[in-house]
């Protein structure tokens, strides 16, 4: 599978910006295994971008093709499938089910195509610092360990773009480091493509293709 | 591995509005339970009534003469030709025969075990309208004996008066018996039959005699053969039909209303369980409207949840169907406790019904069943679609 976006432009977005974007009514084709850090400073569009990819939005102009499917024409229905099997995100409003505990947030997601056994769940959490926080209500966790609780049910599934937006902004440098490598580590394993999107460039990318938006 | 819905149903199903609910379930189960219960006895009264009813092959024979007023008292108010053809072909009139009577004198006697004797006036109709037809009711020239049908009324009256005249009770199989010797005379001459009866009817009040036997008596001892009745039966599908009735009352007929009690009875009788039977419809659209109500809100509750559901990849088909699945059995079980009673309300009918009837099962009546099931796919269905309806808005 590929992503393609062609001449999109949101339909809110300046002129001025629009002329000084590398990606706005660019053509630009993310291919399995490439790995896309966008940068950009607030009010830039960044989140719109990654909901234009993920298809939760439709008000810009252009297509964004997953193939060549032009995915303005996809049914919910069809999305859904892309959604458990070749598509996952880390939204930067975490979007997780506060009344449940982190578990049950992970767990409501694997069940859809497992890609990893229920056990995975408790590694990942130790190993990002969130061991002991799986039974706990998420709206009783901070920030950063409902980032990471994101950040493992995004990984729950098979997928051939993993889409993140500004997953990092609430962890310290230490946490950063072993997210980015857990995130790195699964899209190896299913050779996936990965766009991030955040503020500014990060050190401990590496390899990346660096576009400003 | 089949994808569970049970992690996912405290998500979209809240434990609060549990009013509207089980007033919802409630009103369900009294409307299925009202017209599952009409649904049965209207059917079990139309069994009865069959049985019962002076009907053959599903017509209504009813009884007309002209009615007598002080204006035409006096004048000849039988029946012409011109009026039975005006009749037949009248809507909703399906056949009419005129009563012929005797233009002769008849004479009664009933030999020893009876000592009676009294004029007597006989009557002919065709085979058609008569409700007990044996098949011995045949009479050809030259023949002694006349059978002749009784009217069941008639034999009741007689048994009656019986007792105070000296004279002996009779069943309707010993007046079978009872021979009756029929002195006919007329300005052409008189002879001696032998009458026998041989059935009795529900339906004509009259003593009936074959219509050869008539029709040679009345030219044999008066020379007449006109066709002058003074009553018509006339054959209809339907006794209560307002045109027939209105027809009737403008020509100034007179209809034998006791003839038809038993249309009109079950007539009433069905229109009751017809009005409860609707009365249960409209229940159970209330209730599924103020079930409806409870999902909606249910729905509307749970927006935020079952939209992050879809954004995280759930099927919105398999949502739909999920959520609509989690009351079925709910509605089953109302069904099968709505079908329990209404059972319960058949073997009560059965037991203390005005009329006892060995062809009634005492099971439920296949439609009963079929409209059980019907009503279970419609709840589901409507659940369903209404689910689907609401998912699609918030997507």
């Amino acid at each position: 599978m590929q992503i393609q976006l062609r001449n999109v432009v949101p339909d809110f977005i300046e002129l001025e910006k629009r002329k000084n974007s590398n990606v706005w009514a660019q053509n630009i084709i993310i291919h399995k295994g490439e790995h896309l850090h966008i940068v950009a400073p607030s009010g830039s569009g960044k989140t719109s971008l990654i909901h234009f990819l993920y298809g939760l939005r439709t008000d810009y102009d252009g297509t964004i093709f997953y193939d060549d499917t032009d995915i303005k024409k996809l049914s919910t229905e069809s999305f859904s499938s892309f959604r458990q099997h070749k598509i996952s995100i880390i939204f930067q409003d975490l979007q997780l089910f506060d009344d449940l505990t982190a578990k049950e947030n992970i767990e409501i997601k694997r069940i859809l195509d497992p890609f990893h056994e229920p056990g995975v769940i408790e590694e990942m959490a130790k190993k990002l610092g969130i061991g002991t926080k799986l039974n706990q209500l998420v709206k009783t966790c901070s920030y950063g360990e409902k980032q990471r609780i994101a950040i493992i049910r995004s990984l729950m599934q098979p997928f051939d773009f993993l889409l993140l937006d500004e997953p990092y902004s609430h962890l310290d440098e230490v946490n950063r480091k072993r997210a980015m490598n857990l995130i790195y580590e699964e899209c190896e394993k299913r050779n996936a493509a990965m766009v991030f999107v955040d503020l500014k460039p990060l050190d401990f990318l590496k390899g990346e293709k660096i576009i400003y938006l | 591995m089949a994808l569970s819905y049970k992690k996912i149903e405290p998500l979209i199903i809240s434990g609060k509005n549990i009013f509207s609910k089980w007033f919802g379930y409630f009103g369900l189960g009294i409307g299925v339970l009202l017209l599952l219960v009409s649904l049965q006895m209207f059917i079990n009264i139309q069994q009865l009534l069959k049985e019962n009813s002076p009907r053959k092959s599903g017509y209504d024979f009813i009884s007309i003469s002209k009615t007598i007023t002080n204006e035409n008292m006096g004048q000849d108010n039988r029946f012409t030709n011109a009026d039975l053809i005006n009749l037949k072909k009248q809507p909703g009139i399906d056949g009419a025969a005129p009563l012929i009577s005797n233009q002769f004198r008849v004479k009664a006697t009933a030999g020893d075990i009876v000592p009676f004797n009294t004029d007597l006036f006989l009557e002919s109709i065709d085979n058609d309208f008569i409700d007990t037809l044996p098949p011995g009711f045949t009479w050809q020239p030259g023949q002694v004996m006349v059978p002749i049908i009784l009217s069941s009324d008639f034999l009741e009256i007689y048994n009656v008066f019986a007792p105070a005249q000296g004279l002996p009770q009779l069943s309707a199989k010993t007046i079978s018996s009872v021979n009756i010797i029929l002195e006919c005379s007329g300005p052409l001459g008189m002879q001696n039959f032998k009458g026998n009866i041989i059935a009795l009817s529900d339906r004509i009040n009259s003593l009936l005699v074959p219509k050869t036997f008539m029709n040679w008596s009345n030219l044999r001892f008066s020379g007449d053969t006109a066709v002058r009745a003074s009553r018509v039966y006339i054959k209809t599908k339907d006794a209560n039909d307002p045109k027939l009735i209105s027809y009737l009352d403008q020509q100034n007929y007179h209809l034998n209303k006791d003839k038809v009690k038993f249309s009109r009875i079950k007539s009433i009788l069905q229109n009751i369980v017809s009005a409860l039977g609707v009365f249960g419809i409209l229940v159970i659209m209330l209730a599924l409207m103020l079930f409806s109500f409870y999902l909606q809100l249910m729905i509307a509750k749970s927006k935020d949840n079952l939209r992050l559901l879809l954004t995280l990849g759930y099927s919105p088909k398999w949502l739909a169907k999920s959520v609509a699945k989690t009351w079925l059995p709910v509605y089953l079980f109302i069904i099968i406790i709505a079908l329990i009673i209404t059972e319960a309300f058949h073997l009560w009918f059965l037991q203390f019904s005005f009329v006892s009837n060995a062809n009634l099962s005492y099971f439920l009546h296949w439609s009963v069943w079929l409209t059980a099931i019907l009503l279970l796919g419609l709840t589901v269905f409507i659940n369903s679609r209404l689910v689907k309806k609401e998912l699609n808005r918030i997507m």
